[in-house]
């Protein structure tokens, strides 16, 4: 039976593990896409894990919280648009596990319902998801194989989307380097796997969610990700880059296309790193 | 309700690799290699964090001002009331985002609920 996810945070010491109500996510019962994960439930010991599968399972572990109740719950609603305009289940079960952006994948839809020129869509879609070159570059060094490996680097790099930047960047950094690709593998494949088993639920349950519920589960995501935003920010840098970022959005929302996002992300970072610069050598 | 679309599994799987999987993983595999060059303390390094930063907070922003679907029909005010009641409870909980989360949806839906009352 599932493990408590809780009682391994002891040592990461940074503030309390937000509490998720363990029971309010179902370990998924399938395998999720890894072999290696059969028989999961091993015993684990109690200090650091000897082993890359025991890093493996602790990731997992640590993903066993609220951002992963929020991914399936923001996937519900993906799910529930499929069923609507009757895109078939288990190519949209594939899209939620190799595009893995939710933005992308309701481009990709929504373009598809609208009759975009298969090009044209796929133009979008890539521009929507540029981000994942500063988000991967910056994350890279964590999820990088010590033997540099390129094609486990590249299997690496495929978790990365909001919810693993945003826990990796968090999580990553403290552990040894053996451990952090199979930790990072751990992390990601339950992160998607809560997010399959939301657009599956989501497709059999759509039609029978009212509307307040539907704003609600809307909600979750950019709720959630604001949170994590705070929980990261820790430098100067940061924060201003995190303001910049809200501020500057609601401006450039006019210019669309994708370009509005590069203008906050572009223009907001480099003003926050150069503030970030200046602040630092007042402090200094 | 059956669909609009009309696509069989099989295209709707070609579409899904080709202009769906094809488009977003080259930007993480392009990172892959571009950043094999770059130390984790460097200049870029920070620069690079520090856009992938006010990116993602753009999109968390646009979601909450430009929302899609039934967000919609939330009042502007309640969408960010909701989202800055749920920040303020993540503090007040001592970071806790299972809180923060509640109070947040707890806003919206009670705003909504009031207001529909």
């Amino acid at each position: 039976m599932p493990l408590h996810p809780f009682d391994s945070h002891a040592g990461t010491g940074a503030g309390p593990a937000s509490a998720a109500p363990a029971e309010a996510i179902a370990r998924p019962q399938g395998d999720p896409a890894n072999a290696d994960s059969q028989g999961s439930h091993g015993a684990l010991p109690a200090g650091a894990p000897r082993s890359a599968f025991g890093w493996f399972v602790r990731g997992m572990r640590h993903a066993v919280t609220v951002p992963a109740l929020v991914l399936l719950a923001s996937y519900l609603g993906y799910g529930a648009l499929l069923q609507g305009v009757g895109f078939p289940p288990w190519a949209g079960a594939l899209s939620t596990l190799l595009i893995w952006a939710l933005p992308a994948q309701v481009i990709l839809v929504g373009g598809l319902v609208s009759g975009v020129p298969l090009p044209a869509l796929a133009l979008a879609v890539g521009l929507s998801s540029i981000r994942f070159l500063p988000m991967t570059m910056s994350i890279a060094p964590y999820i990088r194989s010590h033997r540099g490996r390129l094609l486990v680097d590249l299997l690496c790099a495929h978790y990365v989307a909001m919810t693993m930047w945003l826990e990796g960047l968090r999580l990553l950094p403290p552990l040894p380097t053996e451990a952090r690709v199979p930790f990072a593998l751990g992390m990601g494949n339950f992160y998607i796997a809560s997010a399959m088993l939301g657009t599956v639920l989501g497709y059999m349950l759509a039609a029978q969610v009212p509307p307040l519920l539907a704003a609600a589960l809307l909600l979750m995501t950019p709720l959630s990700f604001t949170l994590m935003l705070v929980r990261n920010s820790r430098t100067p840098t940061d924060w201003l880059a995190f303001a910049a970022g809200f501020v500057l959005m609601p401006l450039t929302l006019g210019l669309g296309g994708g370009l509005d996002l590069m203008i906050a992300g572009i223009g907001g970072g480099t003003l926050a790193y150069v503030g970030g610069r200046i602040a630092e050598r007042r402090r200094a | 309700m059956s669909g609009t679309l009309g696509l069989s599994e099989g295209a709707a799987i070609l579409i899904v690799l080709l202009v769906g999987f094809l488009p977003t993983e080259i930007w993480r595999a392009l990172a892959v290699v571009a950043g094999r060059r770059i130390p984790e303390s460097s200049a870029v390094f920070h620069w690079v964090r520090a856009v992938a930063t006010a990116l993602l907070a753009a999109v968390v922003a646009r979601l909450v001002v430009a929302p899609t679907g039934v967000l919609e029909t939330v009042p502007l005010l309640v969408r960010v009331a909701a989202v800055a009641g749920g920040v303020a409870a993540f503090v007040a909980s001592r970071q806790s985002i299972f809180i923060g989360v509640l109070a947040g949806e707890l806003i919206l839906v009670g705003a909504m609920l009031l207001g529909a009352g």
